[in-house]
């Protein structure tokens, strides 16, 4: 029977995007599905570390030295979503030398370069750490955006002819006999970029071969075809500061434990984190000790933190996997290692295989280790080229360098655009047409706002993991506006209008976390505008009633 | 020796400007000081003077209230407009007709006006700028909006479209277009404003030319047919009136303006104007500088404030008098404070009631009813301020404006009427006090 | 106690006549032959990262709206984009401000406007700072000019050992053009002239104070344009400050820094700062305060010193540091003390214009309440907007046009108010507003003086030590 598609991946995530990155190199015709937005689930839900792999060090070697491989992989392919930030694993007077040392040799045993500083080395390399700080591992950690890593996968896999479909929710497998042969989706204003508006419909896609790449979902996908996929979400929440405290990813040097980790990410800088099961990955509490718990905790580190401005939390579900009758407790003692499940061996139900486990460092050679998998089904031969094959922004580094032009952008927003584009800047940048900044807090300028919007439709959400822009101080309180007026006039009003209000309510649902001190003074602010200034709260246009203009004042 | 007068506020948004205005008012004689730390949240307002334009804790979508007096009498006890009567709100306003003079309009009736918004709704509101006079939404002339292309806050024909969908009874259309004399895309306004307000000399296709000339070049050949043309408020900060005049005459259409988010010219130049009145009224103004403590006397059941101190680059300067009055804002304006664990009044430490658990300070609705927009003290009729128990904090203080609580304004389209009204009879109990 | 030295021969040989420039500061006794030192701004100066300073920002702009140069000049963007945007963005590693850091005339009008605590002059000033080392080219005409400016205090001292000279050659056209050609020095600008007679030389001469009283003493920071060119000013404090039965010390002490840090020379302001701090520190050790009569030179001190430097004691200089005025009026009853003086006619009608560093110290509404105390004067306040000179701001030649602009609206107000004298407490101001309208122009201590001393001629003053109203003891503030 003829196929829609050679291979229909199922996940929007790194992995998913990944995989049809993979296969859409090997000449594999590939689609894939996302239920919202390229990242909503898991990947733009981590706190941005580039492991360096001495987080798994001690617990597990084998992660530890895949991490430390991919580490180097990415920064050549990725390198403008990269930030070579450098990691150090800090040791307090409570925390154990015995670990310590355990840590430093692990490191050495897996290849990753570790070099000890005293306290007043690493303070002189991150000023703001603690005065009891008594010792450091610098590590290579680094920093990845993973919000642009996966939309570049996305964007080269279409660029190899692959079909990309967000917005487009699987709300069935297809299913004859032990066989799966594709999925049927909703689409929410589709097929295509997403248009706020426009009326949903429904598609069935078919497939030679299934890759279900949903992570934490893949058991709700598992459940459609009556596969047990037994994934054990554990949620953590990440607590994202106004600035960069920190320009080195700040890990705590002990076993395991809440809120050891410090990450600077783009302006901000993440704290991080917890690790706590959770029945569903859709419907969980996002609590308030959660929050506190970053706060008091990695002020142990660095103490500013105490004082310091936080602008949003949010929270993220690991999509953790053990095979059944394993039985571990806690799940921070749940492997971090990846499983294929094919539903043919397992299961006996051909067509589909699950990934699940695994994180986000290794995306590039799980992807790769799954496109083998799928390859061999199909019979495809060609081989992987992903960790040499730079993504697209990072084909030349040089652009990233010295001598990047300005485009006649004040120095800080030139450069920030083009470490977020890299060697898209002047594509991008490049117009004889005025350019004013749409964001001030992030430095995000119209011309890189309607590149985003030529990617992703009216999907301002979508706009703003690709640009940064509304993910600063004001948290859109000032720039949404801005955002949702340059999809005008290439889409209507009544869609410019909805778009505003899914960015300006998805932008409140982080900070409702952060609302005390400034952050609450922000949201005021933010409230006033949009509401008294604007009255986008009673705008008459969303009315089901008609205001009677007759019965105001018309004027002396 | 302790700096002294009569009257001491604190606070120089609408809400103390229009306290110390009354306050010398009501005591001819009697020295009035205002002083300020920062620059007042008036510079991020629209400079609209809004009543009530909505009912509070109303359910999701509202029509606007066209009489805001009337609705006046119907809300709860708690609203600061209910503490000092609906009488005190109208005199108030009257209070600021006067001051205002010519550069207000809205006084003729007691409906609310419909000003459209820059982002294309419309906003009730019962006294507005008479730059924004030409433009409102509840009169039916045909209008073409302008926006300019280095000014992303206004979409002209996106506002015009809007403002076509909110159903208003007119033709709008909507032109973006380059603003002469601009030469760099991130110009603030008051670079826009002066260039109009100095009729500076700028490049044009034709030649050399004033700016408001080149604007209106720029303009005329969009128009078709509308009677009346309106622009983002940037037209002019000293002399606003004069650009407008000039705008219009070389379109043969009224101009009016379109009222902005922050930095907000028609707010700055409604602070000019209360200063200006502030002057003349012979206040004095001490500003830049922060009060950072208090000392009390307590003759009888009441502590009252003996003097507060105010901090100058770590010089504290004691400030004496007899009456004082607290105009610090709100949540914007820092006269309320926050941490993880409360919510404060930073200055007097007067009583602010706030849910415990932080979680309950908001409802997940962005545009829902926000518990912490209703943060603030809880004034008696006098408008002193109450303690946890119901007893006035100081006998001599009083409180005005977005420090009070009990009301949402950004949801009632409240603010500047509340400040007024509280500033007014704050103001006036004070004067009245020390006489 | 009276320490004061004669500005020492600087030895600053007279090849460059063309450089008498403005600002504050006085000569530390230099060492003779003095040629700038190489400057080493950073690393030595230790890296400030001001990133923090951006949590207090809520984007409302208000800065914006109070910057007299983004107002007039778009290339500008504003003490918002300057401030909280640039600091944010930046990574620890990133050095390149944007070159627009150095149209900032510091008139630091944002920091009192920011509703938030944003600091905002800190991160111009350190901002500017990095973008010199980093970014300007040491070699320039700009970097010298900027260098030339910003150490009136170095060429001063010459001038004013052949004042009458110096101010012939200044004056003339030729020179003035040289300034324009070679440096970039505006040639629309007069030079300020020097005095015959430095206020230092006049204190040595007077045999320094007149007054000794250990419980009342205050060191005065008169700032080096008191000195050199205008000593009337210094001497009516003197004068008033004696009136009130105080000891006056004038301490040695540099330069306030403040056109160092306009433009960017902050090692050069460390220095001085750092002579500044150690003298009057020792001041107060001897139960002195630090009255400064210059309301930039106390600008400096109170904000700029903590800001920017951690010496020792330096926030203990800020926080005994005072204006002439304020000091009076919080420890004296000065309002009582001038109920019904009068002063000449000379005084009777005032233009008052409030720099923008008596705003950012709240007293922009001071002068015009201490004056409307003496009978017989009427004096109007000029507005609140800046008057666009700026320190050596306006002295350059490409800021000259937006100076004047910037000063147009004070120069209208002026010309509008009925009065033909000026009154500041800022001497570049001054000189602004006597550019800008041919006014001539006082400070406020020399109106103090005539209401309170009456005699102007300093030899007399002494009489008045212990008499007048202003006697009793000095009532702490709390």
């Amino acid at each position: 029977m003829a196929h829609d598609t050679a291979v229909l991946v199922l996940g929007g995530g790194s992995t998913g995007c990944g995989i049809a990155r993979d296969l859409a190199m090997r000449g594999v015709d590939v689609t894939l599905v996302e239920r919202g937005n390229l990242t909503d689930g898991t990947t733009g839900r981590m706190h941005g570390l580039l492991h360096s792999g001495g987080r798994y060090a001690v617990s597990d070697q084998a992660s530890a030295t895949e991490c430390i491989e991919e580490n180097e992989i990415l920064r050549e392919i990725a390198s403008h979503c990269v930030e070579e930030t450098g990691g150090l694993f800090v040791q307090r007077p409570e925390d154990s030398d015995e670990y310590f040392q355990e840590k430093l040799e692990g490191c050495r045993d897996c290849g990753i370069p570790a070099t000890v500083l005293s306290g007043r080395e690493a303070r002189g390399v991150e000023p703001y750490l603690a005065e009891d700080v008594s010792r450091a591992i610098q590590v290579p950690d680094g920093a990845v955006d993973p919000f642009r890593l996966c939309v570049a996968n996305a964007l080269d896999a279409e660029r190899h002819g692959a079909r990309i479909e967000t917005h487009a929710e699987v709300i069935d497998l297809l299913r004859d006999g032990d066989e799966i042969y594709g999925v049927e989706v909703r689409h929410d204003s589709g097929p295509g970029k997403r248009t706020h508006k426009s009326p949903g419909t429904t598609e069935e896609i078919t497939a030679e071969y299934v890759v279900n790449a949903t992570g934490a979902w893949a058991g709700q996908i598992g459940d459609m075809a009556d596969l047990d996929v037994a994934v054990r979400p554990s949620k953590g929440v990440m607590t994202i500061m106004n600035v960069r405290q920190v320009d080195t990813v700040i890990n705590r040097c002990r076993p395991k434990g809440d809120a050891d980790i410090i990450v600077p990410h783009e302006t901000t800088a993440i704290l991080g984190t917890t690790d706590e099961e959770v029945a569903d990955p859709d419907d969980y509490p996002e609590e308030q000790w959660e929050v506190d718990m970053m706060i008091d905790t990695l002020s142990e580190l660095v103490p500013i933190l105490e004082e310091a401005r936080t602008i949003r939390s949010f929270w993220g579900v690991r999509p953790l996997y053990e095979p059944p009758g394993t039985g571990t407790q806690d799940p921070t003692d749940i492997t971090r290692d990846f499983f294929l499940l094919d539903h043919d061996e397992r299961d006996g139900v051909s067509g589909m295989s699950s990934i699940v486990g695994g994180k986000f460092t290794t995306y590039r050679a799980m992807a790769e280790e799954i496109t083998d998998h799928v390859c061999a089904k199909l019979g495809v031969s060609a081989t992987c080229a992903t960790a040499e094959e730079p993504l697209p922004g990072s084909e030349d580094i040089s652009v990233l360098e010295e001598g990047m032009d300005d485009f006649g952008l004040r120095s800080p927003i030139a450069r920030r655009s083009n470490q977020r584009l890299g060697s898209r800047a002047a594509d991008v940048l490049e117009t004889d047409e005025p350019n004013p900044v749409v964001c001030e807090c992030e430095g995000v300028t119209r011309a890189e706002v309607q590149d985003a919007i030529d990617q992703s439709g009216s999907d301002l959400n979508a706009v703003r993991i690709r640009t940064r822009a509304s993910m600063g101080n004001c948290q859109g309180g000032f720039c949404c506006q801005n955002m949702a007026t340059e999809l005008h006039p290439r889409y209507d009003e009544a869609t410019v209008r909805e778009a505003l209000d899914e960015l300006f309510q998805e932008r409140w649902k982080g900070e409702r976390h952060a609302l005390w001190g400034e952050q609450l003074s922000q949201a005021m602010l933010n409230y006033a505008l949009h509401a008294t200034t604007m009255n986008r709260d009673n705008d008459p246009a969303g009315a089901s009633t008609q205001v009677d203009y007759a019965q105001f004042d018309g004027g002396a | 020796m302790a700096i002294t007068d009569d009257v001491l506020v604190i606070g120089g948004g609408l809400a103390g400007a229009t306290a110390a205005l009354a306050a010398s008012d009501a005591a001819e004689d009697a020295r009035v000081r205002l002083v300020t730390y920062k620059q007042s949240t008036l510079r991020h307002a629209s400079g609209l003077i809004d009543v009530l334009g909505y009912a509070p804790s109303g359910d999701g979508q509202q029509q606007p209230i066209a009489d805001p007096f009337t609705a006046l009498e119907s809300l709860p006890e708690s609203h600061p407009y209910q503490r000092v009567g609906v009488d005190a709100v109208r005199e108030a306003l009257a209070f600021f007709d006067e001051v205002a003079g010519d550069a207000y309009a809205g006084a003729h009736t007691d409906r609310n006006a419909l000003v459209p918004t820059h982002g294309g709704t419309v906003k009730p509101t019962a006294r507005y700028p008479v730059s924004t006079a030409e433009g409102l939404a509840s009169d039916d002339r045909d209008t073409l909006l302008v926006g300019f292309k280095t000014l992303p806050d206004f979409d002209a024909p996106l506002a015009a479209a809007h403002l076509e969908a909110a159903g208003a009874p007119f033709d709008a259309r909507g032109v973006t277009l380059s603003f002469p004399g601009i030469g760099r895309d991130d110009a603030k306004v008051t670079r826009y404003a002066h260039l109009l307000d100095h009729d500076e000399r700028v490049e044009t296709l034709t030649g050399e030319t004033g700016a408001r000339e080149a604007i209106a070049a720029t303009v005329k050949p969009h128009l078709d047919g509308e009677s009346r043309v309106g622009f983002p408020a940037i037209l002019g900060d000293e002399h606003p009136t004069a650009v407008r005049e000039a705008l219009s005459d070389a379109l043969g259409a009224d101009v009016f303006e379109v009222p902005m988010g922050p930095p907000s010219l028609p707010g700055l130049r409604l602070e000019d104007l209360l200063y200006d009145a502030l002057e003349s009224a012979g206040v004095r103004v001490t500003a830049g500088v922060p009060v950072v403590g208090h000392e009390t006397t307590s003759e009888g059941m009441t502590a009252a404030i003996d003097h507060v101190v105010v901090d100058r680059h770590g010089a504290e300067i004691p400030h004496e008098a007899d009456q004082y009055v607290l105009a610090t804002g709100g949540l914007v304006g820092k006269g309320i404070e926050s941490n993880r664990k409360r919510v404060t009044e930073p200055l007097f430490d007067c009583y602010v009631p706030h849910a415990t658990d932080r979680y309950n300070w908001f409802v997940d609705d962005v545009f829902g009813e926000q518990p912490y927009a209703r943060f603030g003290v809880v004034p008696d009729t006098e408008l002193r301020p109450l303690d946890a128990d119901d007893d006035p904090e100081f006998s001599n203080l009083r409180a005005a404006g977005a420090v009070l609580g009990g009301y949402d304004y950004a949801a009632e389209k409240s603010g500047a009427g509340v400040s007024l009204a509280t500033g007014y009879v704050a103001g006036t109990h004070a004067g009245e006090a020390c006489q | 106690m009276s320490d004061a030295q004669r500005p020492s021969d600087d030895g600053v040989s007279s090849e460059q006549p063309s450089t008498g420039g403005v600002g504050g500061g006085d000569s530390d006794s230099g060492d003779g032959n003095d040629e700038f030192e190489p400057v080493q701004v950073f690393p030595e100066a230790e890296e400030m990262d001001l990133r923090p300073g951006a949590d207090s920002c809520y984007k409302c702009s208000t800065c914006d709206t109070n910057c007299p140069v983004a107002e007039v000049d778009d290339e500008f963007p504003g003490p918002k984009f300057q401030g909280p945007e640039q600091w944010r963005l930046k990574r620890q590693d990133d050095h390149d401000i944007d070159d627009s850091v150095m149209k900032c005339s510091n008139c630091m009008r944002c920091d009192s406007a920011c509703p938030s605590s944003v600091p905002l002059s800190q991160m111009h000033n350190t901002a500017r700072a990095e973008y010199v080392e980093e970014n300007m080219s040491k070699f320039s005409r700009e970097y010298l000019r900027n260098r030339v400016l910003a150490n009136y205090r170095r060429l001063a001292p010459l001038a004013s050992m052949f004042p009458r000279t110096a101010n012939f050659v200044m004056g003339r056209s030729v020179t003035k053009w040289l300034g324009e050609k070679t440096l970039g020095i505006t040639s629309e600008r007069d030079f300020p002239e020097f005095a015959t007679e430095t206020f230092r030389e006049w204190w040595t001469d007077r045999g320094g104070a007149n007054v000794e009283n250990e419980d009342k003493r205050i060191a005065y920071f008169h700032g080096c344009y008191s000195n050199y060119n205008t000593p009337e000013v210094a001497k009516a404090l003197v004068h008033v400050y004696e009136h009130f039965g105080y000891e006056v010390m004038v301490p040695e002490q540099s330069c306030s820094g403040t056109p160092m840090f306009a433009n960017g020379m902050l090692e050069d302001a460390r220095r001085a700062a750092e002579t500044n701090v150690r003298e009057l520190a020792a001041a107060i050790e001897d139960g002195a305060d630090v009255i400064a009569s210059c309301s930039s030179c106390s600008m400096s001190i109170r904000q700029e010193y903590p800001e920017l430097f951690d010496f020792e004691n330096t926030e203990d200089v800020a926080a005994n540091t005072w204006d002439a005025v304020e000091y009076l009026r919080v420890h004296e009853d000065l309002m009582g003390a001038l109920e019904n003086t009068t002063v000449g006619d000379e005084f009777d009608d005032m233009a008052y214009h409030a720099p923008c560093h008596s705003r950012n110290q709240g007293l922009d509404g001071q002068t015009i309440e201490v004056m409307d105390a003496i009978d017989g004067i009427d004096a109007h306040d000029v507005g609140d907007s800046c008057s666009g000179i700026s320190g050596t701001y306006g002295w350059k030649e490409e800021n000259y046009e937006t100076s004047m602009k910037i000063g147009e609206e004070m120069f209208e107000h002026m010309d509008a108010a009925e009065a033909e004298t000026g009154l500041t407490e800022c001497p570049t101001c001054s000189m602004q507003m006597e550019h800008g309208t041919g006014y001539e122009i006082k400070h406020t201590l020399e109106v103090l003086e005539a209401a309170l001393v009456g005699d102007r001629d300093g030899s007399g003053s002494g009489s008045h030590a212990s008499a007048g109203a202003g006697t009793e003891t000095a009532t702490e503030s709390n």
